[in-house]
């Protein structure tokens, strides 16, 4: 509900001509974010895990660090991609690794399904233009 | 060998610290850093003539570009066919000494046929080694 209204407000002043931000990062135009692993539909016993996370034709680099071509991972459980004008939540849902981290461990999946999927962040963790986001998969933490 | 080698690259730290020759000193690194090579696999055997994705996987730190000195971080120094260099100096930059200064946390290589070992060394935002150093295993592919 709130993020529809966020994302409806992000649409207004995107049609509107209101410049937000401004100044996205550009991405290479070849840069690929993916999840190395678990992969999509995998069924993880007891919810605990290392998600890898994966980029290509990019590198990683710690938040506040300010160079071409390089971004820090966010990973989003149980949610849909924030708007990409605007900084990137921090809360349970979107996991910020501004320690330049390229793995993730999870603990605290109760049973059911999660989904799962990358976003990278420039500096100021904002996503970078145009964005640079994995596939959103599905996994199934079983009942204990 | 390769234990031998560590114990080596071990003897000489300890030599270095305890003769309190202060060598030119890395960025420290977590104690529980763990750094792995996540494909290939140790005894891959790979086709010829078609470059193969090399990926890296680090734990408990992360990565930045060279030059950035941020705690917990250093990038990634791919080995090939090629032992560990003095752990007190910076990693030499060569055909068998590949830098991701850029961030990078994947490559593509091509090998000739033959039998070839890859290892993965973290260098700190000057080149060295860290603190403890943190390499991973030496592992061996063939390419046929």
């Amino acid at each position: 509900m709130l993020i529809r209204a966020v994302a409806t407000v992000a649409m207004l002043m995107v049609f509107g001509g209101i410049a937000v931000s401004g100044e996205r990062t550009p991405a290479p135009k070849d840069a690929r974010v993916y999840i190395i692993w678990p992969p999509d539909g995998a069924v993880i016993r007891g919810g605990k895990l290392w998600v890898r996370m994966g980029i290509r034709n990019a590198g990683v680099a710690p938040k506040g660090v300010d160079m071409a071509n390089v971004g820090h991972h966010h990973l989003l459980i149980d949610t849909d991609l924030p708007p990409f004008d605007q900084e990137i939540p921090s809360d349970r849902n979107h996991l910020h690794f501004g320690g330049g981290q390229t793995e993730a461990r999870l603990e605290d999946l109760a049973p059911g399904e999660h989904t799962l999927q990358l976003l990278m962040g420039d500096h100021n963790h904002m996503p970078h233009d145009p964005p640079l986001y994995s596939e959103k998969i599905t996994i199934i933490v079983p009942p204990y | 060998m390769t234990t031998m080698i560590r114990q080596l690259a071990a003897c000489l730290v300890a030599m270095t610290l305890f003769s309190g020759i202060a060598a030119a000193a890395g960025a420290t690194a977590p104690d529980n850093a763990y750094l792995y090579i996540g494909w290939p696999n140790d005894g891959e055997v790979l086709p010829a003539n078609r470059p193969f994705r090399v990926w890296f996987g680090l734990r408990n730190m992360g990565v930045a570009p060279k030059g950035t000195p941020k705690p917990n971080t250093g990038h990634h120094h791919l080995l090939i066919d090629t032992d560990l260099p003095p752990l007190d100096q910076e990693i030499p930059s060569d055909r068998n000494h590949i830098h991701f200064g850029a961030g990078q946390t994947e490559t593509m290589i091509e090998l000739p046929p033959g039998t070839h070992t890859l290892q993965l060394l973290m260098g700190d935002d000057k080149h060295m080694p860290h603190n403890p150093p943190v390499y991973s295993r030496k592992i061996t592919v063939y390419v046929k």
